[in-house]
């Protein structure tokens, strides 16, 4: 497969810069493709790893926030998975909200792209990062969360999110 | 404990196998290895994806309609766990996937017989067309003895030597 698209990218820049594009265009999904496209491999085998200090996640409560970088991913020294508490820096608000920008705020993953073991064995993994704001008391800022969420916040004692989501995953 | 399927080959996925993706409008993608999920991640479509059972479906290779399909379907309401009901369905189950297994082996079976048929009925044809590449038609006419290896004529060895040295 590599290999096929390796001599795919010999013949011609242009021919693989027309079916890159074009392959981005079909996609919904906000994956953080290389804009290298001749290494072609990079594209498919995208490595997921932890959400780590700089990590920009979305924000998919209404407390105001919509971006939010990481700064710090508490229990542990690679980084935050799915269900995991980080302490974030908000880069992007929405006008008028209960957080503004530049505030420092804890949150919780609600949606990893890195996959995660069950206890039954299978892996999940989600679209993109994405975060809940909470204090520290653990009880989350916005009143609705948006898009799917795992139950593995259930074991994280993180019910009320449960309760807000629309969709349990 | 569930066993569910595959979304790109349609394989069982036993507990413990397998990725599930979660996409952000909530529809979940259950692959049962990562040859699966990597050409879902390829954006391929199964349906054109030769060996996927959605694509022997579409173009019947494989069975599509049968009754013994109708037990394998998903039913979402729960049952009253009944013991009786249990085991007799734990005793059909070898018996359903055995008639389901003859089932679909006949199907290809019948898929592939005509291809034996016309295979036969091409050899047959070009045994009597192309003759000649084997033996001159010229020689053929000559010696009555010389036809299709079917005919059983004694024929003394030295005599069967020396024709062909006539062309």
């Amino acid at each position: 497969m590599a290999a096929r698209f390796l001599s795919k990218s010999s013949s011609g820049s242009s021919l693989l810069g027309a079916l890159g594009t074009s392959l981005l265009g079909v996609g919904s999904v906000a994956r953080q493709t290389t804009s290298n496209l001749t290494y072609s491999d990079i594209f498919f085998q995208q490595q997921r790893t932890f959400i780590q200090m700089g990590t920009k996640l979305k924000v998919v409560d209404n407390s105001g926030a919509k971006r939010v970088m990481c700064i710090q991913a508490l229990k542990s020294k690679k980084g935050a998975k799915l269900g995991d508490i980080i302490i974030g820096s908000v880069k992007e608000a929405q006008p008028r909200g209960k957080v503004k920008k530049g505030d420092v705020v804890y949150g919780v993953v609600v949606r990893a792209a890195m996959q995660r073991g069950r206890c039954d064995g299978s892996h999940v993994r989600f679209d993109d990062n994405a975060v809940v704001l909470v204090n520290k008391q653990g009880e989350p800022i916005g009143t609705r969360v948006f898009g799917p969420v795992p139950h593995e916040l259930r074991k994280k004692k993180h019910v009320k999110i449960l309760a807000l989501a629309e969709h349990i995953a | 404990m569930r066993l569910e399927k595959c979304w790109f080959c349609s394989s069982t996925i036993y507990p413990g196998h397998g990725i599930q993706f979660v996409r952000n409008d909530a529809k979940i993608f259950r692959f049962c290895r990562s040859k699966c999920h990597k050409n879902f991640k390829m954006k391929r479509n199964p349906r054109k994806v030769k060996w996927t059972k959605a694509y022997r479906r579409l173009h019947g290779k494989d069975m599509t309609q049968d009754s013994t399909f109708e037990f394998e379907r998903k039913r979402n309401r729960p049952q009253r766990y009944d013991r009786i009901n249990t085991e007799k369905v734990l005793q059909a189950i070898p018996k359903i996937s055995k008639v389901k297994a003859t089932r679909e082996k006949d199907h290809i079976t019948k898929r592939l017989s005509v291809g034996r048929v016309n295979r036969r009925t091409e050899d047959r044809r070009e045994l009597e067309q192309s003759i000649s590449l084997v033996k001159a038609p010229s020689v053929l006419k000559e010696d009555a003895t010389l036809t299709l290896p079917k005919q059983k004529v004694t024929v003394s060895y030295a005599q069967t030597e020396n024709t062909p040295m006539e062309e």
